[in-house]
């Protein structure tokens, strides 16, 4: 089994953290991070499945856990601490699940400082990879989880609303990773400004930002050139039925250059298969029920571009070898 | 990246400088459906007026890539032009490049961190957080001193982190409460963090002696 892991990393060391957002719901998140999950498990690696979405927690269904025992919930209300406390079982080796079931709706949301101790802790784990699948929506919730790297997984659909929101969704976890980076105070204050589309300055894209930065603090230009580079969302299109659809990552990924100044990379799609349905259906992944269907086998093929080393690490390995 | 309107033909249709016919071919093919007035990937953000000129852009990109003779004249007119533009930068340099820069990068944090920062009450308090707290909020070294009493000198050494610069760990922890107190942070627990740094750190310290063997 743990020959699986060769292109992974190494079996010791940190897990690397994956978050799935894409701003709508109903876009196949919880399906696709289920399935990509269950994939990488199959192959050997370690893998724990978070639900970050306390609201409308079904990852656990979609990975056949009919009842958690615990959930995210218990360590939102301080009840658990140890993150290790939280992690299940699944049907499959090499795959465990962290569950977000909330039996008492009255129970709390995690702080934002609470939120950044669960991340730290799930850092800590013993996996190669632990997924988050996020909630639907862009707000400062869902926005934390995202900023676990810089190259977070977005999943649409080809319909007019998934893409709108999937732009907005990135649009705000980039003005938000450099508001974040940038230290002074007025450089700050017009990345807020920027933050409005409708902004009165005339700021409308990255670029336009960049120029404003600039005037103020040229080594704050510098960490925003930087912060701009490394940002690197990766889309999946999901539910793919026609030659267009499969295209619309290509064409997303050109707008999002070209009125973003987003470099965001096309992971790559998954057919649409009524087998999914089926197997949503059985609360059992795809891969699983039926890993001979298309559908499954281009998720194999994403599961494989997923977990390839970083464009930055080429250089590391290029020494290794 | 760079805005539209200076964006070279290459950049325009996406394809490197060295693209194939038929790799041109396929970008402009893509290009064309995907800034289409009905583009499902385009209609969210295409403005009256700037989408038009982005066909137009592609349109000509096109025309000149996929014609060998204009091809090799636009790549001559690139070089050129380059030259020239790199020459300027030497000229005026500070200037930000796509490229490498001279002197170290600014330093980013990564994103969990710098989430964490936002929350000043947790996490441990090294000299750089303290500096970025302080840069954040505007505030001068001098202006700390000046309130706090204390030579910048040492406070710079705080934030720098040279530890055999400073006195002994009751003044540092002095010094870091007024610092701390000057940013509307809590002082004790942003100097408590710092003392233990300090003392697991400074050259000799006192935990070396006790806690390692």
């Amino acid at each position: 089994m743990e020959s699986g892991t060769r292109d992974g990393p190494p079996a010791r060391g940190a897990p690397r953290l994956i978050p799935f957002g894409g701003g709508k719901g109903g876009v196949g998140k919880t399906f696709v991070a289920a399935n990509l999950a269950t994939t990488l498990a199959k192959a050997g690696h370690r893998v724990v499945a978070v639900d970050g979405d306390l609201e409308g927690a079904n990852l656990h269904t979609a990975l056949g856990v009919p009842r958690p025992r615990s959930s995210v919930a218990e360590y939102a209300a301080e009840r658990v601490e140890d993150v290790e406390k939280l992690l299940e079982e699944t049907p499959f080796p090499n795959l465990r699940l962290i569950a977000a079931t909330r039996p008492n709706l009255a129970s709390p949301q995690p702080s934002h400082a609470l939120r950044i101790r669960f991340v730290r802790a799930l850092r800590t784990l013993d996996a190669d990879f632990v997924f988050l699948d996020l909630g639907a929506g862009a707000d400062s919730t869902v926005m934390d989880y995202f900023m676990v790297c810089d190259d977070g997984v977005v999943v649409i659909a080809p319909e007019p609303t998934s893409v709108e929101n999937a732009y907005a969704f990135m649009r705000a976890a980039f003005y938000r990773r450099l508001r974040l980076s940038m230290l002074s105070g007025e450089v700050r204050k017009v990345v807020g400004v920027a933050m409005d589309e409708r902004n009165e300055r005339g700021i409308r894209t990255p670029l336009d930002l960049l120029r404003e930065v600039k005037a103020i603090d040229s080594e704050e230009a510098q960490r925003f050139v930087q912060v701009m580079r490394a940002f690197r969302p990766r889309v999946i299109v999901n539910d793919v039925r026609t030659a267009e659809d499969i295209r619309l990552g290509f064409a997303v990924r050109s707008v999002c250059r070209k009125y973003f100044a987003i470099d965001a990379e096309y992971l790559g799609y998954v057919n649409h298969d009524e087998g999914a349905r089926a197997s949503v259906r059985a609360r059992r992944p795809l891969v699983d029920s039926d890993p001979r269907s298309d559908a499954a086998v281009y998720l194999a093929r994403i599961a494989r571009k997923l977990i390839a080393p970083r464009i930055e690490a080429t250089e590391q390995t290029r020494d290794s070898t | 990246m760079k805005p539209l309107a200076e964006q070279d033909h290459y950049e325009t249709l996406d394809v490197a400088r060295n693209a194939a016919p038929d790799e041109i071919e396929r970008a402009y093919r893509l290009a064309c459906s995907t800034y289409a007035p009905d583009s499902l990937a385009g209609y969210p953000v295409f403005e009256e007026g700037d989408v038009e000129l982005l066909r137009e852009r592609i349109e000509i990109a096109y025309r000149t890539l996929s014609d060998p003779a204009a091809r090799a004249a636009y790549d001559r007119e690139l070089a050129t032009a380059e030259e020239a533009a790199e020459a300027g930068a030497a000229a005026a340099s500070g200037e930000l490049s796509a490229g490498s820069e001279e002197g170290a990068p600014a330093p980013v944090l990564e994103p969990l961190d710098a989430l964490d920062e936002l929350d000043e009450s947790e996490g441990e308090w090294s000299g750089a957080r303290l500096r970025r707290a302080r840069l954040r909020q505007g505030v001068e070294l001098e202006e700390i001193a000046k309130t706090t009493k204390v030579n910048p000198t040492y406070l710079r050494f705080i934030e720098e982190e040279r530890f055999d610069g400073l006195p002994a760990a009751v003044y540092v922890r002095g010094f870091v409460t007024g610092f701390a107190g000057c940013l509307g942070l809590d002082p004790k627990r942003v100097a408590k963090s710092y003392v233990h740094r300090y003392e697991e750190r400074k050259p000799g310290g006192r935990r070396r002696l006790f806690s390692r063997k």
